[in-house]
């Protein structure tokens, strides 16, 4: 450890911001240039559903890599917000910038209301009752045909707009959905880097440990499935927006399967794991589609092989924070005397 | 793509999958000379509902050889992309082939989910659009350049309700899938029904894959219905039927011709005997061009005799064919899709099929039951 915290101090002045600086400038330099040219519609749509998966993947991270919570229900929160844009935008004809925050509101405070009963579960028994939560929300929207149109699904008229001002070009639309994740995830790493994030991760590791030395489990617990559940939602209104028409099969079991693979792909607990997993699963079936029948089988050929070869994910946890603490780590700043303060 | 390379792919494919990669991008860019038009079709040839896309990739196989070897003065190449039914995924393919510039029209999706998800990127790219099942209500609504080869419920919810009532059934409860088509199942014929005078007992929705339908019944039953009128696949019907039979119910059951699959009375055996259905595609036709559809059909696979939905797609196909024909020389995408809207009594094996002002097809109906394990046409 000594060493690694010589590494810190030397490394607390400019070049901490050097990898965000990278990867700002990837997503919205480097990345816009390329696609503008090549101006295929195809890279800006694929571009666009990475990003949104890159941020349920991310939201899931929260609850599941950093709470250490199996939730299994994260598809339903998902599409509670893409039917509150949709609703919104159908029904009362608002836009893009009142139902992305408001789509949020609602998955989190839906969120917060399914766990007031079951946030006292534990290990399975939590698993379970998440995976019954996102059934019983796929059904309310599968089945209440009066309000969410059922299986009809709803068209979504409206693309992405700022106060009004139409964001609908290509690049528009690729900046839009991309200022929102970068936003988001930049808000998930500072929550899950920070006292806060230690907090929840001694929950995982254990939680009646933590009880008795005064973490408010249960709390901590309801703050990150609401939390978790906010973001979700706005990925579901950036979805609605931009295909511009949804139905319940959008947000069945297996997507919020396909979320925890990711995350799991990933490396649980590790955000950046959790980005490029949701990256490989949303890119590699794309990617392979020139093999035809075979390229599910080989998407499950390499989540297989990164599970057997990689069991901590592509990028695990250990090594992300060491990353990210030496990268980001704004609430560790070396003392100058050769010892950085917290994550010991 | 020629047969020649196209067995040359299928070899290479089994060699290994890297191989497989370069070849088939090789051949995709080679294959395609200076007279050669493109189609797009996405549909599911992975997940829960490959069994259809599998089917519907056959029947354009059997629809495109036989166009490509009818000495036309151009060819025509299908470039297949599986969605797996998923939202996701079509949207996806339907952006790539938009910017396919060759590309002039595209057929599918499977279900309406994927197929109206899709069709909000070809309503902006103007590229026609002809799915063989999609049946959502809305459809054909969202743009002039969505099409449907599929008799909506819309005319068959109606045409059965005036059946049943002319065998005298006043009390009918309905039954169907919850989803957009079941929807529209209940919807067309309820109104239908009351519309004749009729009522409806009892209506509700299931979910599909639904296991055990015991309760259901007994709700059916308890409303004491003259008939039951079903909207379900042949998946969920066999399993309705056998249930039925178990529990000794004798109402006479009807449905519509999405239920019209040689699996149903396979899955169901002597269950399905009685059960009457609406159809517009009978294999037993002795038409010379439903028979060599029905041969090609065998001799792909293994002697099976298609059912409805490949008919359909089959149909569409050629629709579709006719319609670059039509537009030829120099095809566009503007220009396949005003050919097809003008599509007028296109001689398919689902009977004449006309598109309506709102694109909808309209389709002869034939009223069929099933006797002694095999579907027969019936006149009343």
């Amino acid at each position: 450890m000594n060493a690694f915290e010589g590494t810190l101090s030397k490394e607390s002045g400019g070049r901490r911001w050097l990898v965000p600086a990278l990867l700002a400038l990837l997503v919205f330099g480097a990345l816009p240039a390329l696609l503008a040219g090549f101006d295929r519609g195809y890279f800006y749509q694929i571009a666009n559903l990475a990003l949104i998966f890159v941020l349920l993947s991310a939201s899931m991270h929260l609850v599941t890599g950093v709470a250490g919570l199996l939730h299994l229900g994260h598809a339903a929160f998902y599409g509670v917000g893409a039917y509150t844009a949709a609703l919104l935008t159908s029904k009362l004809g608002l836009g893009f910038t009142v139902t992305l925050p408001l789509s949020g509101v609602v998955a989190a405070l839906l969120a917060f209301l399914v766990a007031l009963p079951t946030m006292r579960l534990v290990s399975i028994y939590f698993a379970v009752a998440t995976l019954a939560i996102g059934q019983m929300l796929y059904l309310v929207m599968l089945n209440w045909v009066d309000f969410t149109k059922g299986p009809n699904g709803i068209i979504v008229t409206k693309g992405f707009e700022l106060f009004g001002v139409a964001l609908s070009g290509r690049l528009a639309s690729y900046y839009t959905v991309a200022v929102v994740v970068v936003l988001c995830v930049v808000a998930i790493g500072r929550l899950s880097h920070s006292y806060y994030g230690n907090a929840l991760r001694s929950i995982r590791e254990d939680d009646q440990c933590a009880d008795a030395m005064g973490v408010r489990t249960v709390r901590l617990k309801m703050e990150v499935f609401t939390l978790s559940a906010f973001f979700a939602g706005v990925a579901g209104a950036l979805w609605a927006h931009m295909t511009g028409y949804i139905s319940p099969g959008d947000f069945k079991f297996s997507e919020s399967i396909l979320i925890l693979a990711m995350v799991v792909v990933g490396g649980l607990g590790s955000l950046p794991g959790a980005i490029i997993g949701a990256l490989l699963l949303i890119l590699l079936p794309e990617g392979l589609r020139a093999l035809g029948d075979f390229r599910n089988v080989m998407v499950g050929l390499v989540m297989f092989l990164s599970i057997l070869l990689l069991p901590k994910g592509l990028l695990g946890e250990v090594s992300a924070l060491r990353l990210v603490r030496r990268q980001l780590g704004g609430a560790w700043r070396s003392t100058g005397k050769g010892e950085g303060i917290g994550w010991r | 793509m020629t047969k020649g390379a196209a067995t040359m792919t299928v070899r290479l494919r089994t060699l290994s999958t890297l191989a497989a990669v370069l070849a088939t991008t090789a051949i995709a860019g080679s294959a395609l000379a200076a007279d050669t038009v493109k189609l797009g079709y996405q549909l599911p040839l992975t997940g829960d509902t490959a069994q259809y896309g599998q089917d519907f990739r056959k029947a354009a196989e059997i629809a495109l050889a036989e166009f490509n070897a009818a000495g036309k003065p151009f060819k025509v190449e299908i470039v297949f992309e599986d969605s797996r039914s998923d939202a996701k995924e079509g949207t996806n393919i339907a952006r790539k082939f938009v910017d396919d510039k060759a590309i002039v029209g595209v057929l599918g999706d499977f279900t309406s989910g994927v197929s109206m998800a899709a069709a909000q990127v070809y309503k902006e790219a103007g590229l026609p659009q002809l799915s063989q099942t999609a049946s959502h209500p809305d459809y054909a609504k969202i743009s002039k350049y969505q099409f449907r080869n599929i008799a909506t419920q819309a005319q068959e919810g109606p045409y059965n309700a005036k059946w049943m009532a002319a065998k005298g059934f006043k009390n009918i409860a309905v039954i169907a899938e919850q989803t957009d088509w079941g929807q529209s199942v209940v919807g067309g014929f309820s109104d239908a029904v009351k519309a004749n005078g009729g009522a409806v007992a009892f209506s509700e929705f299931f979910n599909r894959g639904l296991k055990d339908y015991r309760s259901l019944i007994s709700k059916i039953e308890r409303a004491k219905p003259d008939a039951i009128y079903t909207g379900f696949f042949y998946e969920d019907g066999a399993q309705f039927l056998r249930q039925l039979q178990q529990l000794g119910v004798k109402t006479p059951v009807y449905s519509t011709s999405a239920a019209y699959s040689p699996k149903l009375i396979e899955l169901a055996g002597d269950a399905a005997e009685g059960v009457h259905l609406t159809s517009n595609f009978l294999p037993t036709d002795p038409a010379p061009h439903i028979q060599h559809f029905v041969d090609e059909w065998k001799a792909r696979s293994g002697g099976a005799v298609p059912g409805q939905f490949p008919a359909q797609a089959y149909d569409a196909v050629r629709i579709m064919l006719a319609a670059v024909e039509k537009a030829s020389p120099n095809p566009t995408r503007e220009k396949v899709r005003d050919a097809l809207a003008q599509t007028k009594d296109f001689p398919g094996v689902t009977g004449k099929t006309t598109f309506n002002a709102d694109r909808e097809a309209e389709k002869e109906l034939v009223k069929v039951e099933v006797k002694g394990g095999a579907f027969v046409p019936v006149a009343d």
